[in-house]
């Protein structure tokens, strides 16, 4: 009975793979992606490029939907109480990792089912060209010697570059000052105006400053150095082990309750979406490191980041649980 | 720089006649999605972007910048002709537009903010075109303690938007700042004000917001002289101005531009707010104060010139800097950047000639959106004609489904509907809306720069002091506030005096 059943189903999938009508079978018309951050942000960009050629992988088209507010909430709520019927999916991003910790909200990823990460960015340390910290060795010593006299600019409280930065200051004992922005864009003109010390943002926001010479990278977080920058050490090679690596992450989800055929033909038609040539270029381009990981995987990566999550929302005092 | 040579080739690339017919189109389907209420240049652009993708980045770049110029103008159609505010900004339109319209001068009216938009318009892209690199790195020198300073000189200006009674007036910006607090906390990270909601988390929407306030509030209002009020065909009037109608607006032109163009460049201050200072700035200017609100045509230029005169602002930043000056320039850099030109320090390095073909096209979309938005006032205003017990309800329908659509979420309906009520009866008891719109939109502006410039100096306030520019913007505030209020306490005696007499 088992035996037949996965014969069954591999067979399906060997079908879906080889023959383009059975993909169309699958889906009879356009799927709804929803976006729950406004149109023309970072996620938004990422998600209308990916599906920009659904046809040719899925046989249908995917329509972007940006449903915002309540942080992202709103929108990640509306995918995972969607009817499971494969015609709605949505972007889910690393503040659904947060959420349930912070008390925003008690959805996580267990109300969703997984289909694939598109992308994973770390957490990279940098200051003005001009900056007497050349290391972060550097930085830390001196934040050692002046407690609280360095600021350090981020994205936003509870984002993934503020609680990287207080990992690095609980780890080492020292104190930071955070200056939290509204974004990555403002928290980086801080840093090349000279208005703070040091910035902690993702390596793709600061690279065009970097190429002008005007940014110097200090170390970024991550288990290997990233491949768009490998001449910049690693936290944990700047001499400063961490053991909560947390990443800004993006992927795809539909609600838990889709049937086993419609969850694979989706996870196989998000793979290629991710492979697909435009995709990579515009993800290369804007140095937005690629990790595909389907949806099994993409599901214990959820499961590590809170883990990783609730000691360094302790740390910033954001922990509410 | 500006480079000439690469501006003339930007200018050919622009007049190319596919390209122009494109631009030519963005522009009419800028003006319609920007006065249909809750349908804003932001989504507009949104909407626009997957079809770019077949068009090329030319084409692609000429419709966006079209959409985007002609949607922050077309918003003030609807403010003038059905007192509802297509987009944020055009708030400001609505409180001397909306009774011009109401006297018979809705041409006037029209044709005062289509010249008023384009002039300002063309100034900013003007602006752009030869200031830009300089003004970026002046820009830089503007961080946290600066925008408090920013934020502290608009909201001394609400005094000036009290109308008659400067309490409620306070009253209102009070209100407005209690609004601004609900949602995340800017600094700390956690909720507030948000009684555990999912919904509150983001904060009150704003356009939302002000549809209800200004949209739905007279459509109730509306609803209650429904029956009363005869049927008539309203005065449209000459829609082109003559030059001297013009001439007499100079001045407010001029400070409506310069005031437009400096807080465009400002991040995180949009159209909204350059429109609310100039209007406010040319009212506490005038001889006759006491006319704006009641159809003062001099009220419209100023907050149209001045809102248009923000969008080359707007642009500036986010193109050298890649740091979006509002909410619609945000979704034009998502533009650019699926377009493979990353807007930032680079994209004036590496694509100079698209940088030039930008200032050509915003310079053409202005001129464009002027001679259509002219040629089609007379048409618009055939809504004034419309049955109000057709009108009325097609207001509703359209704030409702208008607030739903900007954000698809259900619970912006509920405060479309909220706000209606409170906007009608704030205008019941003679509060006035604006000081309150403006509190919020620079309350959240006030609070997050303070406590992030504290963050900045470890908690020690000297920090406003210590830099010349937040101090100095800080003293200009302080003037600003104090001569308005001087002024007012004048004016209530002169009132007072005429009523004893």
């Amino acid at each position: 009975m088992t035996l037949d059943r996965r014969t069954l189903i591999a067979g399906a999938a060997l079908g879906s793979v080889l023959s383009a009508p059975a993909i169309a079978q699958t889906f009879q018309r356009d799927i709804t992606m929803v976006v729950p951050w406004a149109a023309g942000g970072g996620t938004d960009t990422l998600a209308r490029t990916l599906v920009k050629n659904a046809k040719q992988h899925i046989g249908v088209g995917i329509n972007v939907v940006n449903r915002t507010g309540g942080t992202g909430a709103v929108g990640m709520q509306s995918v995972s109480t969607a009817r499971g019927d494969g015609y709605t999916v949505g972007l889910i991003t690393f503040h659904l990792s947060a959420y349930r910790l912070m008390g925003l909200s008690q959805l996580s990823y267990r109300d969703f089912q997984p289909l694939a990460l598109l992308n994973r960015t770390p957490a990279a340390f940098s200051v003005k060209a001009d900056s007497p910290f050349k290391t972060l060795k550097d930085l830390v010593d001196y934040a050692k010697a002046n407690p609280g006299v360095v600021t350090i600019a981020n994205s936003g409280a509870g984002a993934n570059t503020h609680l990287s930065a207080a990992i690095l200051a609980k780890n080492t004992g020292i104190r930071l000052s955070f200056v939290p922005f509204d974004g990555g864009a403002p928290a980086r003109t801080a840093m090349v105006g000279g208005h703070v010390s040091a910035l902690v943002s993702g390596p793709d926001e600061v690279l065009q400053y970097v190429k002008t010479g005007q940014v110097r990278f200090l170390a970024m977080v991550g288990e290997q150095r990233h491949p768009s920058f490998p001449d910049v050490p690693t936290v944990a090679e700047a001499g400063f082990p961490i053991k909560e690596i947390i990443y800004d992450w993006r992927g795809v989800a539909g609600p838990k309750n889709m049937p086993a055929d419609i969850t694979r033909a989706l996870n196989d038609g998000f793979a290629k979406m991710a492979n697909d040539p435009d995709f990579i270029a515009l993800m290369d381009q804007v140095a937005l490191p690629r990790v595909y990981m389907n949806g099994a995987d993409f599901t214990t990566f959820l499961g590590t980041m809170e883990t990783s999550l609730e000691p360094a929302l302790a740390e910033v005092g954001l922990l509410r649980r | 720089m500006l480079d000439l040579a690469l501006l003339a080739k930007g200018f050919g690339t622009v007049f190319q006649p596919s390209h122009l017919f494109i631009l030519v189109l963005g522009t009419i389907g800028g003006i319609i999605v920007g006065a249909l209420p809750g349908l804003t240049a932001t989504m507009a652009i949104a909407l626009l972007i997957p079809f770019t993708f077949s068009m090329g980045p030319t084409a692609g770049i000429c419709m966006l910048l079209a959409v985007y110029t002609a949607g922050i103008y077309g918003g003030g159609i609807a403010s003038i002709l059905i007192r509802t505010p297509g987009t944020p900004a055009a708030v400001v339109t609505v409180l001397d537009g909306y009774p011009m319209a109401q006297k018979g001068l809705a041409g006037q009216a029209l044709g005062l903010a289509t010249v008023g938009s384009g002039i300002g318009g063309l100034f900013s892209a003007l602006c752009l075109a030869i200031f830009a690199p300089l003004l970026a790195a002046f820009a830089l020198r503007f961080s946290a303690p600066e925008f408090f300073a920013l934020a502290i000189l608009g909201l001394s200006v609400t005094v000036t938007l009290t109308g008659r009674s400067p309490l409620k007036g306070a009253l209102s910006a009070a209100f407005g700042l209690v609004i601004a607090m609900v949602g995340l906390d800017p600094i700390g990270g956690f909720p507030r004000f948000t009684f555990g909601t999912t919904e509150l988390a983001g904060g009150i929407a704003f356009v939302p917001m002000l549809i209800g306030l200004f949209s739905l509030s007279e459509a109730f209002r509306q609803i209650e002289i429904i029956e009363t009020v005869e049927r008539m065909t309203a005065k449209i009037g000459r829609v082109v101005p003559r030059i001297n109608e013009l001439v007499v607006h100079k001045w407010t032109m001029l400070r409506a531009c310069l005031i437009g163009i400096t807080v465009g460049v400002m991040p995180s201050m949009g159209p909204d707010t350059a429109a609310f200072m100039s209007y406010a700035e040319t009212k506490r200017s005038s001889d006759r104060p006491d006319d704006f609100g009641k159809g003062e045509p001099a009220g419209v230029v100023a907050a149209q010139t001045a809102e248009n005169a923000s969008t080359g602002g707007d642009v500036l930043p986010m193109i050298t800097l890649g740091v979006p000056g509002d909410a619609a320039t945000a979704v034009l850099m998502g533009a650019l950047i699926i377009h493979n030109l990353e807007p930032g320090p680079l994209l004036f390095r590496d694509h100079a000639d698209v940088v030039h073909m930008i200032f050509a096209a915003l310079i053409v979309a202005n001129i464009s959106f002027m001679v259509l938005g002219l040629l089609g006032a007379r048409y618009f205003a055939k809504v004034l004609n419309v049955d109000r017990r057709l009108l009325v309800p097609t207001i509703v329908l359209f704030s409702l489904v208008g607030a739903y659509a900007l954000n698809n979420n259900p619970s912006d309906v509920w405060v479309c509907l909220i706000f209606g009520i409170i906007g009608y009866l704030m205008q019941r008891y003679d509060f006035p809306i604006s000081p309150m719109v403006l509190a919020v939109i620079l309350g959240a502006m006030a609070e997050s720069n303070f406590r992030r410039s504290l963050a900045m100096s470890q908690g020690d306030p000297m920090i406003f002091l210590s830099r010349p520019i937040a101090c100095g913007i800080l003293i200009v505030a302080l003037l600003a506030a104090f001569s308005a209020i001087r002024r007012q306490i004048a004016l209530a005696r002169r009132v007072d005096a005429a009523g004893a007499r």
